[in-house]
């Protein structure tokens, strides 16, 4: 459909410059650089955005070195499901999830392999401690931080602990707040995927 | 012409097929929080004249490839007590358009943004304390070489449903010199500066008053893989307002951080040390409206019945002191983590005054604030586990709540402990008690949990302050939640206190009544 448009606008444009080019050749050179722009547009449109391939959000997180990373890139790995989890070293829920999920993270791997990608939304109060105090609680997962809360707005996330699992760019999960067990039905979902 | 109109018809026609073709993403959130009072004269309830206090909050933002626009609104019927700001209203207030490519970003109409660690520039929402400080205009983020990350603000900022009658504009630059050679090294160092200036006109009659309030700050952060450094020294130009008893001095700060994590052993200390750093936009604000720069206690945070009733606030004007943490994690099989490993942490922060108001490191003799707390967290099977809290508290009354009373030292013991019964089923409980010879006398909470994951949980709980008042502050309550959203409902009496987030605070009115709250994500 939008082809047929395309030429038919296409053929018209050819009729113009043909009549315009006879009467006057500076046309032609304005012409040929329209199409140039033109071609141009249409190339950009297709080729580059990379980052527009998937429905997730590309927001910059950083690294623990404070290195930015778009939120979209993390786990671009086909058909793997990530675990995302947005967490606080404040808040005690979070920290028992993510406990939790450590302490059955080699024995669930043989299952199915899943990555997990804990982001921290701690402000500058305490975003500080993150880096320390995941060493400290030996974690095997992969950690970002989210300091200004852009990830958290852009997912429309009101509340942690939040988690999310992730396949192929797409959520195909998510679930607010944590309640012992919940870890249960996350291996359970992610066996189904 | 012709031709051009021609062209630019095709584009749009091959944008919109396009669009069709390939949906853009519709997220969005919706947050209500209502609370019913009623009357309740043990604890001094505060009722309002129709009983009823509801916030409400529905975002939604539509991406498409590299656009994105959004709109919030809110509506307060009336807001709930205690909130920093009377409405009994609703409005559109937030609004935005965003174009983002691979280096290149902006955002025209209302946004969020923050340089550095906040301490010159933060605008960031937070709907518990009723913080929402976005500025209205453009945000501009530029990266012109690989190196090198610009950010530029232009606005004026929120205050509550308008906007405030000032101009805050801004600057922000950081080099990132791992990325300099083409090999990337193990530490990262970067560095930083920093510069936001607030136009407000002034009609008084003072000769040479400042109506533009220049504020800059440089920052260097180096981060390697055990290792980390990061320092930071603003300085704000003289800045008579409010908040500041038009003190004409000029206000300072310095930040460093420097932490050690390696296998399972974590550390840091942080330094901090603050003189006249209260910015608003506005010279008239005060409390938590108009904070243009973003100063929060560096203290832990707690989130305890019994350690949440003496929480600091950081004091702007004139502070100075630090904090340290250690954490350690003793492995499964190790003689200290036993089968199923334990995990340990230590916190001291300590706060105080200036000696000489002109030093930044003169060390007073008046102490504001301090927090020594031990955590041990231990599992002891499969289903089994527990944590035990010990805090040492001193709170300064005078500084922090601005109240002539005497000082306050506590002494506080928490056990949390949860028994997974079943693969799905949870009975957590905590019992934790405060002591203190000081105002209310000791306290005492249990709280008492069932859950039944992945869904339900209910909840008793009763905070007890046995020795002066003998009063109950009791809680029953039970949530809901089904994938983006959660319901939760209770019904209780809360306690008149400081309520902290972050670095803000709102005072809350002692109330009785029923609480319901509803949270909705939608974005997949």
């Amino acid at each position: 459909m939008m082809a047929i448009v395309l030429q038919i606008k296409a053929n018209k444009n050819i009729k113009y410059q043909t009549l315009f080019s006879v009467i006057h050749p500076t046309f032609m050179a304005i012409n040929n650089l329209m199409k140039r722009v033109l071609i141009a547009i249409i190339c950009l449109y297709y080729s580059g955005f990379s980052f527009a391939q998937t429905g997730l959000p590309a927001v910059k997180i950083k690294t623990l070195t404070g290195q930015e990373v778009l939120f979209n890139t993390i786990g671009s790995k086909p058909d793997t499901a990530v675990i995302v989890s947005l967490w606080a070293t404040w808040c005690v829920p979070c920290i028992q999830e993510l406990e939790a999920i450590s302490g059955q993270y080699d024995d669930r791997q043989k299952e199915t392999p899943f990555k997990l990608v804990a982001i921290s939304i701690d402000d500058a109060r305490t975003s500080q401690r993150v880096k320390p105090f995941v060493k400290g609680k030996g974690w095997p997962f992969e950690i970002y931080l989210d300091v200004n809360s852009d990830l958290k707005r852009a997912l429309n996330i009101n509340d942690v602990p939040h988690v999310l699992i992730v396949k192929n760019g797409k959520i195909v999960y998510q679930h607010n707040g944590y309640v012992a067990g919940n870890e249960e039905e996350l291996f359970e979902k992610l066996k189904t995927l | 012409m012709k031709k051009i109109k021609l062209l630019f018809a095709a584009l749009v026609l091959l944008f919109f097929a396009q669009a069709q073709k390939n949906n853009g993403r519709l997220s969005g959130g919706f947050e209500t929080y209502s609370q019913f009072y009623h009357k309740d004269s043990k604890i001094n309830a505060v009722v309002p004249p129709d009983r009823i206090g509801s916030n409400n909050y529905l975002k939604l933002d539509y991406s498409y490839k590299q656009f994105t626009a959004g709109v919030q609104f809110e509506a307060y019927l009336p807001a709930v007590q205690g909130y920093p700001f009377v409405l009994n209203s609703g409005k559109l207030v937030n609004k935005y358009f965003k174009y983002q490519a691979n280096n290149f970003s902006l955002q025209v109409g209302d946004f969020y943004e923050q340089f550095g660690s906040g301490l010159v520039f933060r605008s960031w929402e937070n709907r518990q304390i009723g913080i929402n400080n976005a500025l209205e205009g453009a945000n501009i983020h530029v990266s012109p070489l690989p190196f090198l990350s610009i950010k530029a603000v232009y606005g004026r900022q929120r205050k509550i449903f308008e906007y405030s009658n000032s101009n805050v504009r801004g600057l922000d630059a950081e080099i990132d010199f791992s990325k300099t050679s083409k090999t990337t090294p193990a530490t990262r160092v970067a560095a930083g500066f920093s510069y936001i200036s607030r136009y407000q006109q002034y009609t008084g009659p003072v000769i040479d008053f400042p109506a533009t309030v220049n504020a800059s700050s440089t920052r260097l952060d180096i981060s390697g893989s055990t290792t980390s450094l990061s320092l930071e020294y603003v300085h704000k130009k003289r800045d008579p307002h409010d908040a500041n008893n038009y003190d004409n001095t000029s206000g300072k700060a310095f930040l460093t951080n420097f932490s050690f994590a390696k296998n399972n052993f974590g550390a840091i200390t942080t330094f901090r040390t603050l003189e006249n750093l209260d910015f608003r936009s506005e010279r008239e604000a005060t409390q938590s409206i108009g904070q243009v720069n973003y100063i929060p206690a560096l203290t832990r945070q707690h989130d305890y019945l019994t350690t949440n009733i003496y929480v600091y606030n950081a004091q702007r004007l004139n502070e100075t002191g630090g904090q340290l943490d250690l954490f350690y994690n003793a492995p499964k099989g190790s003689g200290l983590g036993g089968k199923f490993g334990s995990k340990f942490s230590l916190n001291f922060s300590t706060y105080r005054n200036h000696k000489n108001m002109d030093d930044l490191f003169s060390f007073g003799d008046e102490e504001y604030f301090h927090d020594l707390n031990l955590e041990w967290r231990k599992k002891w099977s499969e289903k089994f586990s527990t944590i035990l809290l010990y805090q040492n508290l001193f709170y300064n009354r005078l500084v922090i709540e601005g109240e002539p009373l005497p000082d306050v030292k506590t002494n506080t013991v928490v056990l949390d402990a949860l028994w997974k019964y079943a693969k799905k089923k949870a009975f957590r409980f905590e019992l934790q008690h405060l002591a203190t010879r000081q105002d209310r006398g000791n306290w005492a909470a249990l709280l008492t949990e069932f859950s039944f994951a992945p869904k339900w949980i209910f909840y008793l709980s009763d905070l007890y302050n046995y020795d002066l008042t003998g009063t109950h502050y009791a809680v029953i309550g039970g949530s809901y939640s089904k994938g983006g959203t959660r319901f939760g409902l209770s019904y209780g009496r809360q306690r008149a206190g400081l309520f902290c987030v972050g670095g803000v605070c709102r005072f809350v009115p002692a109330a009785t009544g029923i609480t319901a709250t509803l949270t909705t994500t939608f974005n997949e």
